[in-house]
């Protein structure tokens, strides 16, 4: 800011002084106004654009008839065929793909999770010989591409015997873990937690271990309530990963029950590919479980990604 | 519990066998055992694939037999092969997206910075496609890109040449399909960088301003030099995926038409999953991965290995 005030020769009353200053604040609040409005068009315009896709997809799934591709911002008449049409009208079993979905992502998010807060407990708070080791040896692995991980694998699924067949419970459980697995052991995820621990006082820790605490118990009952926002942050990360996975899950199961639903989801398209419709109401309810998860969740959601760049 | 008693019982504990915090074959099996299952998962689907696909790289293999060892028989019949070039090369037109996406990202990132009303609204519409399952996102921008839909319309609105269905056209397939990474990503990146905007502390803009900056000598000497390691990380992240751009492909055009957007990886995967030859499948992968490391280096170098000093 240039200095406000004048090469004045006589010194200013106050009087022009208060004159002076209110003016200056009266043209900067009027600027500012301008401002605002202007990046609130430019906000808008963004939002527009990042939602519409969404809301048109919503509005369409809810016609009956009538030009399916066609811009429009209400929907042309409002029926819910094609939401039944989802779940009776193909071959593909949707309840079923939701039960899938449900119970990988339940899986998934429980495995992942528990595996992270245990594994990182060590490498933030406790000294053994190896620790650095193992520490730049995952360092490594993130960095290191993964280019031949889904073939190598798909081979390592087959050959653990995850896709055998022997009774119809077993199998079910088996090809949920064969979809789970992979990824259950999350190197992001170490390094939230690491990152989190290493924030719990040490005093703490070492009081615990004079009172004769065991290392679970100290775990359980010190570590994980302090890391609690991060590990809920992880879990919701967690959760969307699981849900939105579809091309691992389209790779490992053949049989077309037990896939989750972003993977059902294209399997519809594919059957459906007279009644669009009914496909974007199959899209509309894989989203919502989604959203849900992610308002409830989001600040934490976004502090554990803010975490997790400058971890 | 004052210090002169906690001397006293780590004394105690000391005679005991010591305590948690020490080296001792007993809390090093304890720090293994809470690391191990963890570990076993990370060799098993981490580690392995690196050494196992290497090794693959090398060989026929199409798991009922035994790999066979071939040498280089793989790479040569890759270099070949006018089907993999051209898939590299979408796979490397497709880094066109990381300089738009990083800078419209940045500028959105200032904006939704700013202390406005209702701004944290605007901040989750944003990351709403980031959360969507590239299956949802992939099948709602077919429907969008089809012939009179709503971006034929908004072309029109803007008194641009409506081209028909953007996906089935080889000259703007590939283009259309970059569009929608592009729109799914911002909200991604546009977090990250208001992460690092907040790390960029507020008394530096205001001293630069009360010397007389203008907003733009602001932006170009303190904030963008303050956010070059946040940069560094998410051109690096962008880079890398689109070189293995892949999914937004699978699901919105397959490949075609006429292989416009036949990426590297859709390769890697049609070779492993449809035709099963593995060896030149985890052969393409390393070519890959031998790419995005040297793009990873070029990163690096570019920003000054992320320095916050110029």
């Amino acid at each position: 800011m240039t200095s406000p005030l004048p090469a004045a020769t006589a010194p200013m009353s106050a009087e022009e002084h208060a004159r002076l200053a209110a003016q200056l604040k009266s043209r900067r609040v009027a600027r500012q106004r301008v401002q605002n409005v202007l990046a609130y068009a430019v906000l808008i315009v963004i939002a527009l654009i990042m939602l519409y896709p969404f809301y048109w997809t919503l509005i369409t799934s809810f016609e009956p008839t009538g030009n399916i591709y066609e811009a429009k911002i209400l929907p042309k008449g409002v029926s819910l065929r094609n939401y039944a049409e989802v779940f009776s009208g193909t071959t593909v079993p949707f309840w079923r793909l939701i039960l899938n979905s449900l119970v990988i992502c339940v899986l998934g998010v429980t495995i992942t999770t528990t595996l992270a807060t245990l594994a990182a407990y060590p490498l933030a708070k406790m000294r053994f010989p190896g620790r650095d080791l193992i520490f730049y040896s995952i360092l490594i692995l993130m960095v290191l591409p993964n280019e031949a991980g889904l073939i190598v694998n798909y081979i390592t699924t087959i050959k653990l015997g995850l896709l055998q067949q022997t009774n119809p419970v077993i199998d079910a459980i088996r090809q949920y873990m064969a979809v789970v697995l992979p990824g259950a052991a999350s190197i992001i995820g170490l390094f939230l937690l690491r990152q989190a621990y290493l924030g719990v006082p040490q005093e703490l820790i070492e009081a615990a271990r004079i009172d004769g605490a065991r290392e679970l118990t100290i775990w359980r009952r010190i570590m994980l309530p302090l890391a609690l926002p991060t590990i809920v942050a992880f879990a919701i990360l967690e959760f969307v990963a699981y849900w939105n996975s579809f091309l691992w899950a389209r790779i490992m199961l053949p049989d077309k029950n037990m896939l989750p639903l972003s993977a059902g989801l294209l399997e519809l398209s594919s059957t459906f590919s007279t009644n669009s419709r009914a496909v974007m109401a199959g899209a509309v309810i894989t989203i919502i479980p989604i959203l849900i998860v992610f308002l409830m969740g989001q600040k934490y959601f976004m502090k554990g990604l803010e975490g997790a760049v400058k971890g | 519990m004052t210090s002169t008693q906690r001397r006293v019982s780590r004394r105690a504990q000391h005679k005991l066998g010591g305590t948690g915090a020490k080296v001792t074959a007993r809390n090093t099996l304890i720090a293994y055992a809470f690391m191990l299952p963890f570990l076993i998962l990370l060799v098993v689907y981490h580690t392995w694939p690196v050494i196992f696909g290497t090794y693959l790289a090398f060989t026929k293999y199409n798991i009922i037999s035994p790999p066979q060892w071939v040498g280089l028989a793989n790479f040569r019949e890759l270099f070949a092969d006018e089907q993999f070039w051209s898939g590299l090369t979408n796979s490397l037109k497709y880094i066109l997206v990381v300089p738009v996406i990083q800078v419209i990202a940045i500028l959105v990132a200032l904006l939704v910075n700013r202390p406005l009303k209702g701004i944290g609204f605007f901040r989750t519409a944003y990351y709403v496609p980031v959360v969507t399952s590239f299956a949802v996102v992939g099948l709602i921008w077919n429907w969008m890109y089809q012939q009179g839909g709503p971006v034929t319309a908004v072309l029109g609105f803007l008194g641009l040449p409506q081209n028909g269905s953007f996906l089935n056209n080889p000259a703007t397939a590939l283009y259309a399909v970059m569009f929608v990474t592009l729109w799914k990503g911002i909200g991604y990146y546009m977090v990250l960088y208001l992460a690092g905007l907040q790390g960029i502390s507020p008394e530096l803009e205001e001293a630069a301003t009360i010397d007389g900056a203008t907003r733009t000598q602001v932006f170009w000497n303190i904030t963008l030099p303050g956010l070059r390691p946040t940069i560094l990380v998410c051109s690096l992240m962008s880079t890398i995926s689109a070189i293995k751009v892949f999914e937004e492909i699978y699901v919105m055009t397959q490949g075609g038409p006429a292989g416009s957007t036949y990426s590297a990886l859709f390769y890697t995967y049609s070779r492993a999953f449809v035709d099963f030859q593995y060896g030149l499948a985890a052969a393409a992968g390393i070519i890959i991965a031998v790419i995005s490391i040297l793009f990873g280096l070029i990163n690096f170098k570019l920003t000054r290995g992320g320095k916050v000093d110029a």
